[in-house]
C-alpha cells in the first residue's frame, strides 16, 4: 500500500457545471424524496463493513411506483397488517424455549444503554422473565451524558460487559476509515455488529437480541420477514477478505505496524463456531412494535435515562444516538456523501411513527440538515491525528499525520460527488432539496 | 401570607396538545381547548398556553387556536411561543391572552421586554425561562425548548430581565420537565429569593408533595403543572384539596 497523500483541492469546474455526469458510490443519479417522508432514494443500505473499501458501490433504498420509501411501506404493515399479538406470542415461545432457571444467563442484549438498548433488556427481563447479560461496545469518545446514562442502565438493574478496544488501534482504524471511506463511525460499528454473537460464543449463551431491525429505517423490506439477523454482518469465513478501515488486515500488520493481536476485537465470529453452537441472534424489533419515542419514555420511566443537554448539531433532536462524540462527525460524513443530513434521518423516523407532520419535518430539514458538528471538532481532530510519538510506525504511511481543519475541509471536498453538490459564489450547496 | 396559584400548563405544537420529556419526544395529547376548558371548570386559578415549536419551524403563533380555546374561559391566561415583536403580543392579547410569556425573542433582543413591558404594562410581560443545570447552584438559560444553549446565567438573565420590565417569571427546568421527580427547588429558591416579581414554578411536579416542597422551600409564588394533569394522575380538585391540607395558602375557587 503506498502512502496515504495530504488531499489535493478538488477540481471545481465539476462541481460548477449545471449538468454534472458523475456519480459517486453507485448511488441514483437522480434524486428522487419519499413522497411521505422526507427520505431520498440516496440513502444507502447496511453494508457488511468487512467488504468496505474505497470502490464499493451502495444498495440504496427503494421506492415503490407511488415514490414512496420502503421504510413508509413497512411502517403501514407494522400499523396495519402485521398481527402483533402473535409476533408477542412468539417472542414469549422464544423466550421459554432459552430461558434459563439455574443462575445463569439466557440472553444476551448488546447496547450503550441508550433508550432503545434500556427498553430492549429491561422489558425482556422484567416482563419476560429473561435473565441478559448486556453487553457494551465502546464509544470513541464517550460524551458526558453518554456515559451517565450507561451508568443508570447498568444501575437500572442489568449486568454488563464493557469492552473497549485498545485506543491507539481504534484511532488509527478510525483515521483510515475517515481518510479513505470518509466513515469515522466505522470502527465502531465492527464491534456494533459482532461483540455479541462474539460473548455469544464465548459466553455459551445462545440468544443474542438487538433492538429494531434496519429496515424499519429502509433496509430491503424483505429483511422484516424474519426475526433473525443476516450472519453476513457478524461472521466472516475467510479472514483474509477482511478489510478494516478500507485497508486489508495483512497490510495494516505488515505497513501500519499492528499486532494481529490488537486487530482481535474487530474481526468477525466464525460462522462454523456460531453454528455449531446453534447461536441465533434475532430482532427484538420483529416481535415488539418498534417506537423509539416511546422507549424514550420508557427508559426515563424505568431508569432516569436522560436526553442530552443540547440538540446534536446537524438535528433537532436531543434523545436518539447521543453516546459518542464522533457521532456528530458520523451524520456530517453521511451527509456530504449521500446529500442527507442528520435531521433527514432523525425526522423521517418521527414522520413515520406519526410524531411530527411531514412539513414539521421539512422545516426541520430546512433549518438543521448538514450543519458543520462544530462543538467537538478540534477534540476529534486531535482524535484523528497521529503524532509520530504515538504512532511512530503508522505515521510513516502519513504524508502528513495531523489532522486538522484544512485537512478535514480538503478530505471532505473529495468525497462530494458532483450529481449531489454544486459550488457557486464560493459556496457547497446541494443540486436537490425536499 | 403569600397565596400559591395553581397553574395548569399546556404546551401545543400544531393543532394539538403535546407533551415531553426533558422537553424532547414530543407526544400528542389531544385537543388543547379541551383539555383548557377541562382544567378550568375543575378549578384552575391561570393556564398558560405555549406554542413550543413556533421558534423551531419559525412559525407564529397562537392568536387562531387561542381565539376557539378562550371562548368560555374566565381565568388569566398567558400565552407564548413565537413573540418576536410588539405586534405578535398584541394580537395575542387582542386575540384574549391576559399575559404574554417571551423566552427565546427576549435573549436574541432583550429590549422587547421593555417595549412590551411600556406598552401593556409589566404584569403582562413574563419572562419565560428554560433552565438547565450546569453545576453546583448554576444554570444556564436554554432557548428554543431547551434546544439550544445560550451561555446565559439564569440568575444573571433574570436580574437583567426584571430590570427591563419584566413582572413575572415562568421558571422551567429542562432537567425535570416530564420526569415527575419533583421540581428543582434550588432553582426556583435561588431565583425567588433575588426577585421581587412572582416566579411560576414549572417542570417536574409528579405529586402535591412536590408542590408543597417548592411552595415551601422554593418559595414559588405560582406552580405550573402538565403530566399529571393531561395522563389524569391528579386533578386540580385533588391537588388543592391535598395542597390545602399540607398548609398551602390557596385562591378560593369561585367558578363563576
Amino acid at each position: 500500500m503506498e502512502k496515504i497523500q495530504y488531499p489535493e483541492e478538488v477540481d471545481l469546474s465539476k462541481f460548477q457545471t449545471d449538468e454534472p455526469n458523475e456519480v459517486y458510490y453507485g448511488l441514483p443519479k437522480k434524486v428522487a424524496f419519499c413522497k411521505k417522508c422526507v427520505i431520498s432514494n440516496q440513502r444507502p443500505n447496511s453494508a457488511v463493513e468487512y467488504k468496505h473499501t474505497k470502490d464499493s458501490k451502495k444498495a440504496t433504498i427503494h421506492f415503490d411506483e407511488n415514490g414512496i420509501c420502503d421504510a413508509c411501506n413497512f411502517t403501514e404493515r407494522k400499523r396495519h397488517t402485521i398481527d402483533w399479538n402473535l409476533r408477542e406470542k412468539q417472542l414469549r415461545e422464544l423466550c421459554d424455549k432459552h430461558r434459563k432457571t439455574d443462575g445463569s444467563y439466557d440472553c444476551i442484549v448488546p447496547g450503550s444503554g441508550g433508550k432503545d438498548s434500556f427498553y430492549a433488556s429491561h422489558i425482556l427481563k422484567t416482563k419476560y422473565g429473561m435473565h441478559p447479560l448486556t453487553v457494551t461496545w465502546a464509544p470513541h469518545v464517550y460524551t458526558d451524558w453518554g456515559w451517565k446514562n450507561f451508568q443508570s442502565w447498568i444501575h437500572a438493574g442489568h449486568d454488563n460487559y464493557l469492552m473497549t478496544p485498545n485506543g491507539r488501534v481504534h484511532r488509527l482504524l478510525t483515521r483510515l476509515s475517515t481518510e479513505l471511506l470518509f466513515h469515522p463511525f466505522q470502527a465502531f460499528m465492527f464491534g456494533q455488529k459482532s461483540l455479541a454473537p462474539k460473548m455469544a460464543l464465548l459466553f455459551d449463551i445462545p440468544l443474542v437480541f438487538y433492538g429494531e431491525n434496519e429496515a424499519e429505517y429502509g433496509n430491503p423490506i424483505g429483511d422484516t420477514e424474519s426475526a433473525q439477523r443476516d450472519w453476513s454482518y457478524f461472521t466472516v469465513e475467510d479472514k483474509s477478505k477482511v478489510f478494516l478501515g478500507g485497508v486489508s488486515v495483512q497490510d495494516l500488520t505488515e505497513q501500519f505496524g499492528v499486532d494481529r493481536n490488537d486487530l482481535q476485537p474487530y474481526l468477525p465470529a466464525d460462522p462454523t463456531q456460531i453454528q455449531k453452537k446453534g447461536i441465533e441472534v434475532h430482532y427484538l424489533g420483529y416481535y415488539l412494535k418498534w417506537h423509539p419515542q416511546s422507549a424514550y419514555y420508557y427508559a426515563v420511566e424505568h431508569g432516569g435515562f436522560q436526553a442530552s443537554p443540547e440538540r446534536t448539531p446537524g438535528t433537532y433532536s436531543k434523545y436518539n444516538s447521543i453516546d459518542d462524540r464522533i457521532d456528530d462527525f458520523h451524520y456530517f460524513t453521511t451527509g456530504i456523501k449521500f446529500g442527507i443530513g442528520r435531521a433527514s434521518y432523525d425526522a423521517a423516523q418521527e414522520i413515520r411513527s406519526a410524531d411530527i407532520t411531514r412539513e414539521e419535518g421539512v422545516a426541520l430539514v430546512k433549518k438543521f440538515d448538514h450543519e458543520f458538528p462544530e462543538r467537538f471538532a478540534d477534540e476529534i481532530f486531535s482524535y484523528l491525528s497521529l503524532p509520530d510519538t504515538e504512532f511512530p510506525t503508522a505515521s510513516k504511511m502519513f504524508e502528513k499525520p495531523i489532522m486538522d481543519r484544512e485537512y478535514f475541509r480538503l478530505l471532505t471536498n473529495q468525497f462530494r460527488s458532483p450529481h449531489l453538490w454544486k459550488f457557486e459564489e464560493g459556496k457547497w450547496r446541494l443540486r436537490h432539496g425536499l | 401570607m403569600r397565596k400559591v396559584r395553581i397553574i395548569a400548563r399546556l404546551d401545543i405544537k400544531g393543532q394539538n396538545l403535546i407533551k415531553g420529556v426533558h422537553m424532547e419526544g414530543l407526544r400528542v395529547i389531544g385537543s388543547p381547548a379541551e383539555y383548557a376548558h377541562k382544567y378550568y371548570q375543575q378549578g384552575a386559578d391561570e393556564l398558560i398556553y405555549i406554542d413550543t415549536v413556533a421558534s423551531l419551524y419559525g412559525r407564529n403563533n397562537l392568536s387562531d387556536l387561542l381565539e376557539r380555546s378562550v371562548e368560555n374561559i374566565f381565568i388569566p391566561l398567558t400565552v407564548g411561543g413565537g413573540i418576536r415583536s410588539v405586534e405578535d403580543a398584541t394580537r395575542l392579547l387582542r386575540s384574549g391572552a391576559d399575559k404574554v410569556a417571551i423566552n427565546t425573542a427576549a435573549v436574541a433582543n432583550p429590549g422587547l421586554i421593555t417595549e412590551i413591558s411600556r406598552r401593556f404594562g409589566s404584569q403582562c410581560m413574563v419572562l419565560s425561562v428554560q433552565a438547565k443545570s450546569i453545576g453546583p447552584k448554576k444554570w444556564e438559560v436554554f432557548t428554543e425548548n431547551g434546544r439550544e444553549r445560550t451561555g446565559l446565567d439564569v440568575l444573571e438573565w433574570i436580574q437583567k430581565g426584571i430590570q427591563l420590565g419584566a413582572g413575572e417569571i415562568l421558571l422551567t427546568s429542562v432537567d425535570r420537565e416530564g420526569t415527575r421527580k419533583g421540581f428543582d427547588v434550588d432553582l426556583v429558591r435561588a431565583v425567588a429569593e433575588q426577585t421581587t416579581v412572582p416566579v411560576i414554578a414549572s417542570g417536574g411536579m409528579g405529586n402535591v408533595a412536590h408542590l408543597v416542597q417548592v411552595a415551601k422551600e422554593g418559595l414559588a409564588d405560582a406552580v405550573a403543572m402538565a403530566d399529571v394533569l393531561h395522563y389524569e394522575r391528579l386533578t386540580i380538585g385533588n391537588i388543592k384539596e391535598e395542597a390545602s391540607s399540607n398548609g398551602i395558602q390557596l385562591r378560593k375557587y369561585a367558578k363563576s
